[in-house]
């Protein structure tokens, strides 16, 4: 110990706050559809004609409103791209290893991160079939999909 | 019985037994008092016993944990959600008087009271929809009068002019018709919806027929089913409540780091200025005014003369301890003995003290046995009475 | 007195504020901000390719989201724009629109939009409030935002019943302008007989600081866009101009409860300069309207005082002869203030907002009755720190220098 940080101290505290998010209509559609209907939602922007997932209200390119322009998307997809998750924290939702996708969706333009399980880390690859695995309960979030599995 | 939004205050209170949730209840051991005024009012005790519920219509309200005055109409309105209850707290409709947070716990004891569902399909509304059911197709060759005795409250009498391959709708019953049905208002609406079989209906003596079965027999297929208007259904909105705990650690620093010292042998240290001469208490490294190295550590105190208190009467949780402190509590402002004065000492005043203490009056503090180091280390300050 | 001059004259040519609601369940964090920027562009008649950069802030850890103006990126047009997140407490709404001010004036950009929000439903106000004090002293003996130390400094002063009957008779003015007001979150429809009654019960919450005196916790947003002159010229028919605001900061700090009265609070002080350096020497008589950001009736009331530099009773008398009213000399928070509608981070942008459509006259209900050609809008924050903004309807004052 030096002179100097000889009256220096660690003091153990804590930040802890309650808060509650909320959806919005486009968000609980979307997150009620995955729940009741096992049904995986997206909206398309008419000027650009991209299709969103998860939905949004409006288009960040167009600044158009988009919120009513829904469309069905396939609850399959393929990996266009994915890391291993390999060291463990209180707050990830899986014990590591395991592993993180960007998930393209049939009939999505923009991917969605989410977990790939049911499948040796070692042998995922780019552009790997996948489909959705959702969850049994009410989960109310975006793992209401459990998580997504190799077709076959 | 005064009703407010068709609802009177009894109906408030007698559904409340059966509206008590056991899980929204644990642990709690309350007497709620309702003191409502005006038309329909009256004086109700709810006695929750942590599992159980009882709910007493009275004129003593004594001995309550939390009592609730307001005028008849806002209390309905309240409780059936047609009017917004903090507002109505705030601008003085309801008051409340003891232990406020039991109010907001009772939200959780029981469900919100629902109005008696009101069927949406209406006599009105079937033959408002009658002209347009119409299948002309059906109805070739046909020139009659059809009419329609429905009885009891809401029923009415209606005339269908069937002539030309045309439908129209009179109020009241034609002389020449060919049929006319009777029927009580509520039971013509259960069979239009299919929930009541007219052979039944018939057979009961609920549905009378006066005139000619046969073309009693033709009706359904003169008109259309009727769909019932469909119900709007409100859109289920998500929320998700979560709560973020992360573990800090925090660096004293070598100036707070020897306060703590010396809180632990029951001291209080500040810091003293070099250039202006202010002490600061808690100590900071530089001095606020003259933003130059402060690190010269003065005993002061412990005792002080408070300069403000603050009586705390509404205190939300602790968001760090999910604690809430009982009210009512006091801060004070200590102006601690040899400090000059410019600054005041931040702490709690002992509860037995609150009553009777003010500005200007003494105290000192009541050191913990177990001193660590932090705020803690004074449990409180306390009025010196001798 | 130093001079402060703009490079540049900036303008406000555009204003959109969301209904005020202690609740919004049917929108999320950048769909609620998307109706006051969409709203805003409406206004200046412009489109949001016209807007060269982005001003954005809020409280930290109200609704305990990090990087919302990333996330927000859908609501609020910051598509490949340059971004700012700005938080300074209570303040932040006014920092904002002082920092969109310098970036306009300096050149940087011709066209600014800033975005006050909160959603306070979604996060815990007294908590995140906690959470600015020193962990290792303060926070654990920290209510939030409520203390009864200004009511016991007036209540000293001029007395208990004078004290009381003047803040709650402010309080129930405010109520009337709120009433005017449709974007207003609460307004109970409080009469001046009711003084009496609220006094004594409605119920207190920290000392004589009682519930009916203290703003309320809303949801809402608002969005305000800047151009320096030549734009602002082009685009708008009555552009506000912004012809000077200050900012003036000190040590967060709980020490200074009960003593030293008699020093300069930052209010004071700041009003003291921005007059000082304008040649405003009289500004209860310069300005046609004030809007204040009052957390409280009791700092309403107090705070008239520091900002008008009042002596003695003065600011008490204001009160009580309705000269604060929407009809009076002086007129108050026509728009209800910050007692009606309080959604933090746009709090003080919203100041400014309101004080730029009385110049206008696009008030709506709540316009005053004549016309407006200076205002001033106030910011607050933390234990004490001040912006103070003074806004012009005719660009005239340069010529005077």
């Amino acid at each position: 110990m030096t002179e100097e940080n000889k009256h220096c101290y660690i003091k153990e505290g804590k930040l802890a706050l309650p808060y509650q998010y909320f959806a919005g209509r486009v968000g609980s559609k979307f997150l009620v559809s995955l729940r009741d209907k096992k049904k995986i939602l997206g909206v398309k922007c008419e000027k650009c004609g991209k299709v969103f997932i998860p939905p949004r209200k409006t288009c960040e390119r167009c600044f158009e409103d988009i919120s009513e322009k829904w469309v069905e998307l396939s609850n399959e997809g393929e990996v266009t791209n994915f890391t291993v998750v390999r060291t463990d924290d209180k707050h990830h939702p899986r014990k590591a290893p395991y592993v993180l996708a960007m998930i393209k969706l049939g009939g999505a333009d923009t991917p969605i991160a989410h977990i790939l399980g049911g499948v040796d880390p070692d042998s995922v690859k780019t552009g790997m079939k996948v489909k959705a695995v959702f969850a049994d309960k009410a989960v109310n979030t975006m793992l209401q999909i459990d998580r997504f599995e190799p077709v076959n | 019985m005064a009703k407010y939004f068709d609802v009177s205050v009894e109906d408030i209170f007698n559904t409340m037994e059966a509206r008590f949730r056991v899980e929204g209840a644990k642990g709690v051991n309350a007497v709620l008092a309702y003191d409502i005024s005006g038309d329909g009012g009256g004086k109700w005790l709810v006695e929750v016993r942590d599992d159980s519920v009882k709910v007493a219509k009275t004129d003593d309200l004594s001995g309550f944990s939390v009592k609730t005055s307001a005028d008849a109409e806002t209390f309905v309105g309240v409780n059936i959600g047609k009017i917004d209850g903090t507002q109505a707290f705030m601008s003085g409709k309801i008051k409340i008087e003891g232990d406020m947070a039991l109010v907001a716990a009772s939200a959780k004891m029981f469900t919100r009271y629902s109005l008696p569902k009101k069927s949406a399909v209406t006599v009105q509304g079937i033959f408002d929809t009658l002209v347009a059911r119409f299948q002309p197709q059906n109805a070739a060759g046909l020139d009659i009068s059809v009419g329609y005795d429905i009885t009891g409250e809401d029923g009415g009498q209606w005339t269908a002019v069937i002539k030309d391959g045309k439908c129209a709708l009179e109020t009241g019953l034609r002389d020449n018709c060919a049929v006319v049905n009777i029927v009580k208002a509520k039971d013509y609406i259960d069979l239009i919806l299919g929930k009541l079989d007219p052979m039944v209906a018939m057979g009961a003596g609920r549905l009378k027929l006066k005139g000619d079965m046969n073309v009693a027999m033709q009706l359904p297929k003169i008109f259309a089913k009727f769909e019932p208007p469909k119900e709007e259904e409100e859109q289920e909105l998500i929320v998700i409540k979560r709560n973020i705990s992360v573990d800090m650690k925090y660096s004293t620093g070598p100036v707070m780091g020897k306060f703590f010292e010396g809180l632990i042998e029951k001291k209080i240290l500040a810091n003293k200025c070099p250039k202006c001469g202010r002490m600061q208490v808690p100590p900071r490294e530089v001095c606020a005014e003259c933003r130059c190295w402060a690190g010269d550590m003065i005993e002061v105190g412990p005792s002080g003369t408070i300069t403000l208190i603050e009586i705390i009467y509404y205190s939300s949780p602790d968001p760090l301890t999910g604690e809430t402190r009982e009210t009512p509590y006091a801060q004070v402002h200590i102006l601690l003995d040899g400090i000059g004065t410019e600054e005041t000492f931040w702490h709690l005043l002992k509860n037995e003290d609150l009553a009777d203490t003010k500005k200007g009056d003494r105290v000192r503090p009541v050191w913990s046995d177990k001193r660590v180091g932090s705020v803690h280390d004074i449990i409180h300050f306390e009025r010196i009475r001798d | 007195m130093k001079k402060h001059k703009k490079n540049r004259n900036v303008a406000i040519i555009g204003i959109g504020q969301t209904h005020h609601s202690s609740h919004r369940e049917d929108v999320n964090q950048p769909e609620m901000i998307h109706e006051a920027v969409e709203r805003a562009l409406k206004d200046a008649g412009i489109g949001i390719e016209d807007v060269d950069a982005l001003v954005h802030g809020n409280m930290e850890l109200f609704e305990m989201v990090h990087q919302p103006d990333l996330w927000h990126v859908i609501g609020t047009g910051g598509y490949g724009k340059a971004c700012y997140r700005v938080t300074t407490g209570g303040t932040t709404g006014a920092t904002i629109v002082g920092v969109g001010d310098n970036i306009v004036a300096s050149g940087l950009h011709d066209i600014v939009m800033i975005i006050g929000f909160e959603k306070q439903q979604e996060g815990h106000t007294t908590g995140g409030i906690t959470n600015m004090a020193d962990p290792l002293w303060a926070r654990n003996l920290q209510t939030g935002a409520l203390t009864g130390a200004t009511a016991e400094k007036t209540i000293n002063e001029f007395g208990a019943d004078r004290a009381k009957r003047a803040a709650m008779r402010l309080r129930v003015t405010l109520d009337k302008h709120a009433s005017l007001n449709p974007h207003a979150h609460r307004n109970f429809g409080l009469d001046y007989d009711q003084i009496d009654d609220l006094m004594v019960n409605s119920p207190q919450l920290v000392g004589e600081l009682r519930l009916i005196h203290m703003c309320s916790q809303s949801d809402g947003a608002v969005a305000i866009i800047l151009a320096c002159e030549e734009k602002a010229k082009k685009i708008s028919k009555k552009p506000v101009w912004i012809r000077d605001h200050v900012t003036v900061h000190r040590e967060e700090t709980f020490n200074m409860f009960g003593i030293n009265e008699n020093q300069e609070v930052t209010h004071h002080n700041a009003a003291r300069k921005l007059f000082g350096r304008n040649g405003i020497t009289n500004p209860r008589e310069y300005f046609d309207v004030f809007e204040m950001y009052d957390p409280s009736s009791w700092w309403g009331l107090d705070w008239l005082r520091e900002f008008l530099q009042l002596e003695g009773d003065e600011h008490l008398k204001m009160v009580e002869n309705d000269e604060v009213s929407i009809n009076g000399s002086f007129p108050l928070n026509p728009s209800g203030g910050v007692i009606s509608t309080n959604p933090i981070g746009a709090t003080a942008a919203l100041r400014v907002a309101e004080a730029a459509l009385q110049v206008r006259g696009d008030a709506g209900a709540h316009q005053i009755p004549r016309e407006v050609k200076h205002a001033l809008a106030s910011g607050f924050g933390g234990t004490f720190w001040t912006v103070l903004f003074m806004l012009e309807k005719d660009l005239d004052w340069q010529e005077a220098e």
